[in-house]
C-alpha cells in the first residue's frame, strides 16, 4: 500500500463551510458586528446537506457559513470601520471613566462613520434588481415610521424611515401606480406597479404598537440601515424618471395656496415642509413644466416576431383598462371626516385622481371646508351624522378600498351611512375556474362585465323595515341566479351539452334572432367538443378523464360550499326575521 | 571703630554729603586690636584691606536715591522741610473720608499688586540697544529698493514662492455623516460609471477597485415572498366562509400543539404497573429474609466443538465430491428451464419492468416535489428550529362592524421579523438569558429593623 494515509474531514463538504464562531475569529469581530456585516453585505447562514460531514463528526446543531463567503468579506472595508469604532468606544469609555470631559469632546467629533453606498451598488448593480428588492425595504420603512419615539430605537432613524416613506407615498400618488388595497386585521396591504414591477407592502395601522420583547431589535435596525440606503437611492431614481425635483418640492402653486390659508397656526416652515408634504393633498414640483397633454402619450406598437396579432390586441386592451383605472375618482371630490383614517385614504384617493380635504384641525394640507358645496363625496365611518348636504354621498371608507381593488365606482348604495358593509374581500386571491367563489365576487365580476345591477330600488315613502326586506329578498334573488348562471356555465364546460333553460325570467339574449344565433354557435360549438373527444387517443383521453375528473370534483366542493352558504343565509334571514317578530 | 572712622572720612571727602543713617550706635561695636598683616602680598591686599567704609558710603548713597530719588544734600529745603503751622481746619476731612471710603472699595489695588510694585525711586536703566539700529542705512536702502520694485511690480521672491505653491488639498478628514442622518442626501447610484484604464491587478492590489460579488450571492436564500399575504379570513370585514376557513387553519394549529402537549405529557405520567400494590411492598419488606431455592440448570456443554473431527475417508471425499457436481448440474438445469420459462412469461415481466420503471418515476417526481417544496421551507441554521408566529385571526364575535372600531391584531414587527427567519436570512434565536454571577443577599437595613 503506498502513499499517504487520507485524513478525515480535509476535503469534500468540510472544507466548504465555516461555523459561525470560526468565521467571526477570523474576521476578528464580535458577534454582534458579524451579524451586522452579514446582513449589510447580504450573506446568509447556510444549512449543509451532510452536516455530520461538516461538522467533523459532531451532530451539534451549528451555525454554518460558506467559507468562500467569508473569504468574500475580508475584502470589505467596512470590517476596518467596524474595527475603528469598538477602538472608539473603548477610548470613549476611557475618557468618560476619568472624567476626561475634553478628550471626549473631541472623540465624539471624530467618530468613526461608514457609507452603504458601495455595498448597495455591489448588491444591486442595477436599478431593476434594487427595484424588485424593495419590498422588505417599503414594508419595514413604513413599520419604523410609525415607531413612538421611546428610545427603543434612534428617533432619527425613525425620522429618515418618515421622510423615505412620503416620498415613496408621493411618487406613487404622481405616477398613479396603485393597484390593490386590502385591509386586514394585521394592517393595510398595498400593491404597486412601478416600472412593470409588482410591489406589495404593508403598513401598520398607526398606534397599534406593543413591542414584541422575542424580537431582536439590533437585528432590524441593522436590516433598517440598509434598507433606508437603498430606499433612498431608489428614490431618487424614480423622482427623475417622472422628471420630479429630489427632494420633493410642493408645486409652487399648491405651495402658495397652503401658505396663504393658515400660516400661523403651524410650526416654522422648516419644519412643517415634511408634515405639507405628507398630507399628500398638493402635488409636487416638476425639473421641467410639463403640459398636462404628455400624459396621453401613445405608446408606438411594434409587434413583436413571436408574438401574434391577438396578444398585442389583449395588451393593448388591458393598457386601455390600466388607464382607465388610473382615472377612477378624477373629478370627485372627496371629504375626509375626523374618525377615519386619514393617510391612507388620502393617499388611495389621490392615486386615482381625486381631490381631497379634511378638517383643518385633523392635519396640515386641506385645502377646502365642509362647507363647500362642490363637494361630492364624504367619507364618514359613524353611525349617524346631523347635519348633512343633500348633494353629496354620506358613504363609508369601504367603498374607496372596494372600488380600487373592483377597478370601477360601485354603486354607493351599499356603503351609506349606517348600512351593514358587504364583505371586503382580499383582491389577492385569484380563484381558477371551478373553484368556489364567493357571491359577493361573482356580483362584483358581473358588476365589471357591464351587466346593470339587477334591482331597482323603489325610493317609495314605505316602511323603513319593509324596504329593507325588500332588498333583501332582492339581494337573495339576484344571488341565486348568479348561482344559477355560474353552475350553467360550468356544466357548459363540462359536460358540453345540456344548454338550460331557466323557467324563471326570460333573459334578453335567448329571445328573438339574435338569440338564436347565440344559441345556436354554442351548440355548435359544444358538438365540436365531443367529437374532438370521441376522436382521442386512449392515452390522451386517460389523461383528459384525469383532469376531467379533478375538475368535477373542485366543482362539487364549490357546490358543496355554495350550498353551504346558502343555508347559512337562510338560517340567518330566519333568524333576522324572527327578530322582527319579536320587534314588532 | 576704624571703619567709623573711615566712613566719616570717605563721606567727609564728599561735600555736604548728609548721612541717612545715624552712624552713633556702630561706634562701639567695633573696638578692638587692629591686626597687623603683612601687606607685601596682593593675596593680603584684597584680604585685610578694610573697605567697608566705602561700601557703606556706597549704600547710603544707594539707599538714599532708591528711597528719595536723590542725595538728600542735593535736595531743596523745601522738600526737606515744612513750617509747623499748628493743627489744620479737620472740616472738610470727614466729608472727604467719606467719600474716599465709598471709592476706597472700588479703587484700591490688589495687595498683591501694591507688593510687586516697583518701589525704587530711581528710574530703570534704559536699555541703549533699543534705541539703536543695526545697519540702518543697510535696511533703508533695502526697503527702497523694494517698494521700487512692487511699484514695477516685480514680487519678492518669497511671494512668488508662496504664490506659486499648490493649494493645500483638503486633508482635513471629511465626516462622514451616520447613516440614518434624516436629512442626507441622495444621488443617482446606479448612474454612468467612468470606465477605469488602469491597470485591473494594480486597482485589486492597492484596494482601489472591490472584489468582485460572486453571482452564487445575489441567489435569494428561499422562494417565498417578502411580503406574504394575509389570507382572505384575515380581512377587517370577512367573508364568512374565507373566515370560516381560516378559522378551521387556526384551529388545527391548535390541535396539534395540544396534542403534541398530551403526549409529552402522557409519557411523563406514572405507569400503573409501577405503582406499588400491597403485594409489592410486602414482596419488598420480606426482600432477603425467605430463601428462594433457585433450581440450577444444568449447563450442557457441547462436547462436539472440543472433539477433533474425524478425518474422512476417501469413500466419503468422492461421494461428496460426486453430490456436489450432482447439484451444480442441477442447479444449471433449473436455470436453463427458468429461463426457458422466461420466454413465455415475457408479458409478465414486461409488467413488473413497468412497474418498476413506474415506481422510480414516481420516486423521481416526489423527490424533486420534495426539494421545490423544501425551497420554501425555512432550513435548521442554528440550534432552535424556526416557529412560525401564531396566526393572526379574530373571532366571529371579534369582527369588528366598521373600520372606526377595528382592534388590530398581532404584530406587525414581529411579523417581518419571523419572515426574514422563514425566508432564512437570520438565524432563529432566542433573547440571551441573564445569568446573576453572584447570589442575591437580602439583608435587613438596621433602620428598618428597629422599627418592626
Amino acid at each position: 500500500m503506498g502513499g499517504l494515509q487520507k485524513k478525515k474531514y480535509e476535503r469534500g463538504s468540510a472544507t466548504n463551510y465555516i461555523t459561525r464562531n470560526k468565521a467571526r475569529k477570523k474576521l476578528q469581530l464580535s458577534l454582534a458586528d458579524f451579524r451586522r456585516l452579514c446582513i449589510l453585505k447580504g450573506i446568509y447562514p447556510h444549512e449543509p446537506k451532510h452536516k455530520k460531514k461538516v461538522n467533523k463528526g459532531s451532530t451539534a446543531p451549528r451555525t454554518f457559513y460558506l467559507l468562500k463567503d467569508i473569504r468574500f468579506l475580508l475584502h470589505e472595508p467596512i470590517v476596518r470601520k467596524f474595527r475603528e469604532y469598538k477602538v472608539f468606544v473603548r477610548k470613549l469609555r476611557k475618557a468618560y471613566g476619568k472624567a476626561e470631559w475634553t478628550a471626549v469632546e473631541r472623540l465624539r467629533d471624530n467618530k468613526p462613520g461608514y457609507k452603504l453606498d458601495h455595498i448597495i451598488k455591489e448588491r444591486y448593480p442595477t436599478f431593476i434588481d434594487a427595484l424588485r428588492d424593495i419590498d422588505d425595504a417599503l414594508s419595514m420603512c413604513f413599520l419604523f415610521s410609525t415607531f413612538a419615539r421611546t428610545g427603543k430605537c434612534h428617533v432619527q432613524t425613525i425620522t429618515l424611515c418618515r421622510r423615505l416613506t412620503v416620498e415613496w407615498m408621493n411618487y406613487v400618488v404622481t405616477s398613479r401606480s396603485l393597484r390593490k388595497v386590502f385591509i386586514s386585521i394585521k394592517g393595510i396591504y398595498y400593491q404597486a406597479e412601478v416600472l412593470g414591477q409588482l410591489i406589495t407592502w404593508l403598513v401598520p395601522y398607526q398606534f397599534a404598537h406593543d413591542h414584541p420583547t422575542d424580537v431582536d431589535y439590533r437585528v432590524m435596525a441593522t436590516f433598517t440601515e440598509m434598507y433606508t440606503t437603498l430606499f433612498g437611492f431608489i428614490n431618487f431614481r424614480l423622482y427623475q424618471t417622472l422628471n420630479l425635483v429630489y427632494p420633493p418640492k410642493l408645486d409652487s402653486k399648491a405651495e402658495s395656496e397652503l401658505k396663504a390659508e393658515h400660516e400661523e397656526d403651524y410650526a416654522m416652515d422648516s419644519e412643517s415642509y415634511l408634515e405639507k408634504l405628507s398630507a399628500l393633498s398638493a402635488s409636487l414640483a416638476r425639473v421641467v413644466a410639463t403640459a398636462e397633454e404628455e400624459e396621453e402619450n401613445q405608446l408606438d406598437q411594434f409587434p413583436a416576431d413571436g408574438e401574434d396579432l391577438e396578444n398585442m390586441e389583449a395588451r393593448e386592451k388591458e393598457q386601455k383598462e390600466q388607464e382607465a383605472q388610473n382615472r377612477l375618482f378624477e373629478g370627485l371630490k372627496f371629504f375626509l371626516n375626523r374618525e377615519v383614517p386619514r393617510e391612507s385614504l388620502a393617499f388611495i384617493l389621490r392615486c386615482f385622481g381625486a381631490e381631497v380635504s379634511w378638517d383643518k384641525s385633523l392635519c396640515i394640507g386641506g385645502t377646502y371646508n365642509v362647507t363647500d358645496e362642490t363637494i361630492t363625496h364624504q367619507i364618514v365611518d359613524r353611525p349617524d351624522i346631523d347635519k348633512q348636504y343633500i348633494n353629496r354621498y354620506y358613504i363609508q371608507p369601504q367603498w374607496v378600498f372596494d372600488s380600487v381593488n373592483a377597478k370601477m365606482r360601485l354603486p354607493v348604495e351599499d356603503y351609506f351611512l349606517g348600512v351593514t358593509l358587504p364583505p371586503h374581500l382580499s383582491p389577492f386571491v385569484e380563484e381558477k375556474d371551478g373553484d368556489y367563489v364567493p357571491p359577493e365576487k361573482l356580483k362584483l365580476m358581473a358588476l365589471q362585465r357591464g351587466e346593470k345591477h339587477e334591482e331597482e330600488e323603489d325610493d317609495d315613502d314605505d316602511d323603513d323595515d319593509e324596504e329593507y326586506n325588500d332588498e333583501v329578498d332582492d339581494e337573495d334573488l339576484t344571488e341565486e341566479k348568479n348561482l344559477k348562471k355560474m353552475e350553467d356555465q360550468r356544466s357548459q364546460g363540462k359536460q358540453t351539452l345540456a344548454v338550460k333553460v331557466t323557467p324563471g325570467k326570460v333573459k334578453p339574449w335567448e329571445t328573438g334572432s339574435v338569440g338564436n344565433k347565440v344559441r345556436l354557435e354554442k351548440e355548435e360549438k359544444a358538438e365540436e367538443k365531443r367529437l374532438a373527444i370521441m376522436m382521442m387517443k386512449k392515452k390522451e383521453k386517460y389523461l383528459y378523464d384525469k383532469i376531467m375528473f379533478g375538475k368535477k370534483r373542485t366543482t362539487r366542493e364549490a357546490n358543496k360550499l355554495a350550498a353551504k352558504r346558502k343555508a347559512h343565509e337562510d338560517t340567518s334571514k330566519a333568524e333576522k326575521k324572527q327578530k322582527k317578530a319579536k320587534k314588532q | 571703630m576704624a571703619a567709623v572712622k573711615r566712613l566719616k572720612r570717605v563721606a567727609a571727602l564728599q561735600p555736604g554729603f548728609i548721612s541717612f543713617k545715624s552712624s552713633a550706635e556702630s561706634d562701639d561695636l567695633n573696638s578692638g586690636r587692629r591686626k597687623r598683616v603683612n601687606k607685601n602680598k596682593k593675596k593680603n591686599w584684597n584680604k585685610h584691606s578694610d573697605i567697608q567704609d566705602v561700601e557703606e558710603f556706597l549704600d547710603d548713597v544707594r539707599l538714599q536715591e532708591r528711597a528719595t530719588g536723590g542725595l538728600i544734600s542735593e535736595k531743596p529745603d523745601d522738600s526737606l522741610f515744612f513750617v509747623d503751622i499748628g493743627e489744620q481746619k479737620k472740616s472738610v476731612l470727614p466729608e472727604v473720608q467719606e467719600r474716599k471710603k465709598g471709592k476706597k472699595s472700588k479703587s484700591r489695588p490688589l495687595r498683591i499688586d501694591l507688593i510687586l510694585q516697583h518701589d525704587s525711586l530711581v528710574p530703570p536703566p534704559k536699555d541703549v540697544l533699543a534705541y539703536q539700529q543695526p545697519n540702518a542705512k543697510k535696511l533703508r536702502r533695502i526697503a527702497e529698493n523694494a517698494e521700487k520694485l512692487a511699484a514695477m511690480g516685480v514680487l519678492p521672491r518669497r511671494q512668488k514662492r508662496l504664490l506659486n505653491r499648490r493649494p493645500a488639498t483638503k486633508t482635513s478628514k471629511a465626516k462622514t455623516a451616520a447613516n440614518n442622518f434624516p436629512d442626507r442626501p441622495y444621488y443617482d447610484l446606479w448612474g454612468g460609471e467612468a470606465k477605469e484604464t488602469a491597470d485591473p491587478y494594480y486597482l485589486e492590489q492597492t484596494g482601489k477597485r472591490r472584489v468582485k460579488r460572486p453571482e452564487k450571492l445575489n441567489a435569494k436564500p428561499s422562494i417565498l415572498p417578502a411580503v406574504e399575504v394575509i389570507a382572505p379570513g384575515g380581512s377587517y370585514n370577512p367573508d364568512f366562509f374565507s373566515h370560516q376557513a381560516l378559522l378551521l387553519e387556526a384551529h388545527e394549529v391548535e390541535v396539534t400543539r395540544e396534542r403534541a402537549e398530551l403526549r409529552i405529557e402522557r409519557q411523563l405520567a406514572v405507569k400503573r404497573e409501577d405503582t406499588a400494590t400491597e403485594e409489592t411492598v410486602f414482596q419488598e419488606l420480606v426482600e432477603g429474609l425467605v430463601e428462594e431455592e433457585e433450581e440450577e440448570e444444568d449447563d450442557v456443554v457441547s462436547i462436539r466443538g472440543g472433539l477433533q473431527q474425524e478425518k474422512k475417508t476417501e469413500k466419503e471425499r468422492k461421494r461428496e465430491r460426486a453430490d456436489k457436481i450432482k447439484s451444480q448440474q442441477k442447479q444449471a438445469a433449473r436455470v436453463f428451464t427458468d429461463k426457458k420459462q422466461q420466454l413465455f412469461q415475457l408479458r409478465s415481466i414486461q409488467a413488473t419492468l413497468k412497474r418498476r420503471e413506474q415506481r422510480t418515476r414516481e420516486r423521481v417526481a416526489q423527490r424533486k416535489a420534495n426539494q421545490e417544496a423544501e425551497k420554501s421551507m425555512p432550513r435548521r441554521l442554528g440550534r432552535l428550529k424556526f416557529q412560525a408566529q401564531d396566526l393572526e385571526i379574530q373571532l366571529s364575535d371579534e369582527i369588528p362592524g366598521s373600520l372606526r372600531t377595528l382592534k388590530p391584531e398581532g404584530s406587525v414587527l414581529k411579523d417581518r421579523f419571523k419572515s426574514m427567519q422563514k425566508r432564512n436570512m437570520i438565524e432563529p434565536r432566542e433573547r440571551a438569558k441573564f445569568k446573576r454571577r453572584h447570589k442575591v443577599k437580602y439583608v435587613e437595613k438596621r433602620a428598618f429593623r428597629e422599627i418592626t
